[in-house]
């Protein structure tokens, strides 16, 4: 389905950054962490059933480039992939990069984002509704993708979040600078 | 039967949307196990038997009971899953099972006498006859009410019954006689009284075409939307068809039941529990609805007045189109 996509966008100072976290071997680091989390709370993944091998084409729209992601357990795989190659995806989710993390974080909810199309999803619409309801029960913190734990994982949660507030914030006012008057 | 002060009965699909529902005020919680012994058998749904236990801990500890539901009706010669789920619920310690299948609501009355039994909306008992076999037959304290009764109608059962009843407030609407509802099955093969989805997610598409989007299920086409319009997930009884050279929402319109303004009435009625539909939402959807009605019902238990509920409930009718439903004589 396409996107009307109207969520926040990343604002230009952080976009600028982009290009530098890009030249970073994200997929395997991505791939060490979901494979570590799952070591940590394979209970986590058991509630994605037969969908744990799916292939999630995931693209926030505001990056040059995309992500997969097979998210089963400690055989986990994520790569970093060009827009284009969503041929052996069983589900496409495309939206703004700061929507895609609210979805993870728990901040937005992901029906209301799906039916008024900020989110766009295709494929197989059970796999989408398994990882929907997963992603929702896991509360996932950075420290949990980190595999941090206790004071740390404290200063982490807050320092990860307390900047992405302040970049959801920065991305907030663009958008309401750019909105045409009532 | 008349009540004491109303209880308010909150949906949880998943072990974190059950904390913020007891966090945000529930009096009870309902869940279902993650199969097809409850009628919200939806992929990432549901509690396994470990989760219904750390569940039925999480909410005693905050004062909140939890209800499981095993209602959808087992297949013939097969009820072993059903029976299995019972022993489970009661194992973790649940207050309550609610149930439809006479052969399960048969197998908890012989064998987990400790547990209450609440009568399922799937079993459709709308009548003083049909309730008391129910409650005679099985040993049945609450009854779940179809929506499709009025209050007056409310009224005069609870004046002829002496079990509990329990009535949907807020959330999706059935249209059909609860419990024999046959669209899904027919487009589908699979049942919501059954198998426990309406609408399964695996047959259900989005096309992208020249005017819009087309929202089909197991290829029939539901409803379609113009492009940048919000759409809706493909349900049969909520479709728009043309029928008579016309075309329109032939069954029901997509609108959601928001009897807010009702609670008063409804406690006049002798309902003992209001129930908010909606397990298959979101913890952030949960925990609004739940803290609004939770305001509301106190609110009302404290004598507060229509204008007052009508302002706590306010933020809660914004949005999607929504119904007083079959509360109000007319909407039938």
């Amino acid at each position: 389905m396409g996107t009307g996509s109207t969520g926040p966008r990343l604002p230009a100072v952080v976009r600028h950054l982009i290009p530098t976290i890009a030249g970073l071997p994200l997929g395997p680091l991505l791939t060490l962490s979901l494979r570590s989390l799952a070591g940590r709370q394979p209970r986590l993944f058991e509630r994605l059933g037969e969908h744990r091998s799916a292939c999630y084409f995931i693209d926030p729209i505001d990056l040059a480039f995309a992500f997969t992601v097979i998210p089963d357990g400690e055989r986990s795989v994520v790569r970093v992939v060009r827009k284009s190659e969503t041929a052996t995806s069983s589900v496409v989710i495309r939206g703004p990069l700061l929507t895609l993390l609210s979805l993870l974080d728990g901040t937005l909810d992901g029906d209301a984002l799906f039916f008024s199309r900020v989110i766009s999803i295709s494929g197989r619409t059970e796999a989408v509704l398994a990882l929907r309801n997963t992603v929702e029960d896991a509360e996932l913190r950075p420290a949990d993708l980190l595999g941090l734990r206790g004071a740390l994982a404290g200063l982490v949660d807050t320092g990860i979040l307390g900047a992405l507030g302040v970049v959801r914030q920065m991305a907030d006012l663009n958008s309401r600078s750019k909105a045409p008057e009532a | 039967m008349t009540s004491g002060r109303m209880e308010l009965v909150c949906p949880a699909g998943t072990p974190a949307t059950l904390r913020a529902a007891v966090q945000a005020g529930a009096d009870a919680v309902y869940c279902g196990f993650r199969d097809e012994t409850n009628a919200r058998n939806f992929p990432g749904l549901n509690f396994s038997g470990e989760e219904l236990a750390e569940g039925v801990r999480f909410a005693r500890d905050h004062g909140s009971k939890v209800l499981v539901a095993i209602n959808t009706f087992a297949r013939v010669n097969d009820v072993a899953l059903w029976k299995k789920a019972a022993d489970t619920a009661a194992e973790c310690g649940a207050n309550a099972i609610i149930a439809a299948d006479i052969a399960v609501l048969d197998h908890v009355a012989k064998n987990h006498k400790q547990i209450r039994l609440h009568l399922s909306v799937q079993a459709a008992a709308a009548t003083p006859e049909a309730i008391g076999f129910h409650a005679n037959s099985f040993g049945v304290r609450r009854v779940v009410l179809p929506r499709v009764l009025s209050i007056q109608e409310i009224a005069a059962l609870n004046r002829a019954i002496d079990v509990e009843t329990e009535a949907f407030v807020f959330g999706g609407l059935c249209v059909m006689i609860e419990g024999r509802c046959y669209l899904s099955s027919y487009a589908t093969g699979k049942s919501p009284n059954l198998n426990g989805v309406c609408s399964p997610p695996e047959m259900v598409s989005y096309d992208e075409e020249t005017n819009g989007t087309a929202a089909r299920l197991s290829g029939f086409t539901i409803d379609r939307y113009e492009p940048g319009e919000p759409v809706g997930y493909p349900t049969l009884c909520k479709g728009k068809f043309k029928a008579g050279g016309k075309t329109s929402y032939l069954f029901e319109d997509p609108v959601s039941l928001n009897a807010g303004g009702m609670l008063a009435g409804l406690k006049a009625a002798g309902v003992t529990a209001l129930k908010i539909e909606g397990r298959q939402r979101g913890k952030g959807y949960v925990t609004e609805v739940v803290r609004a009605f939770r305001k509301a019902v106190d609110a009302v238990e404290q004598g507060g007045d229509a204008i007052e509920i009508d302002r706590i409930l306010a933020g809660q009718s914004e949005g999607a189109r929504q119904t007083t439903g079959a509360y109000k004589k007319k909407w039938r």
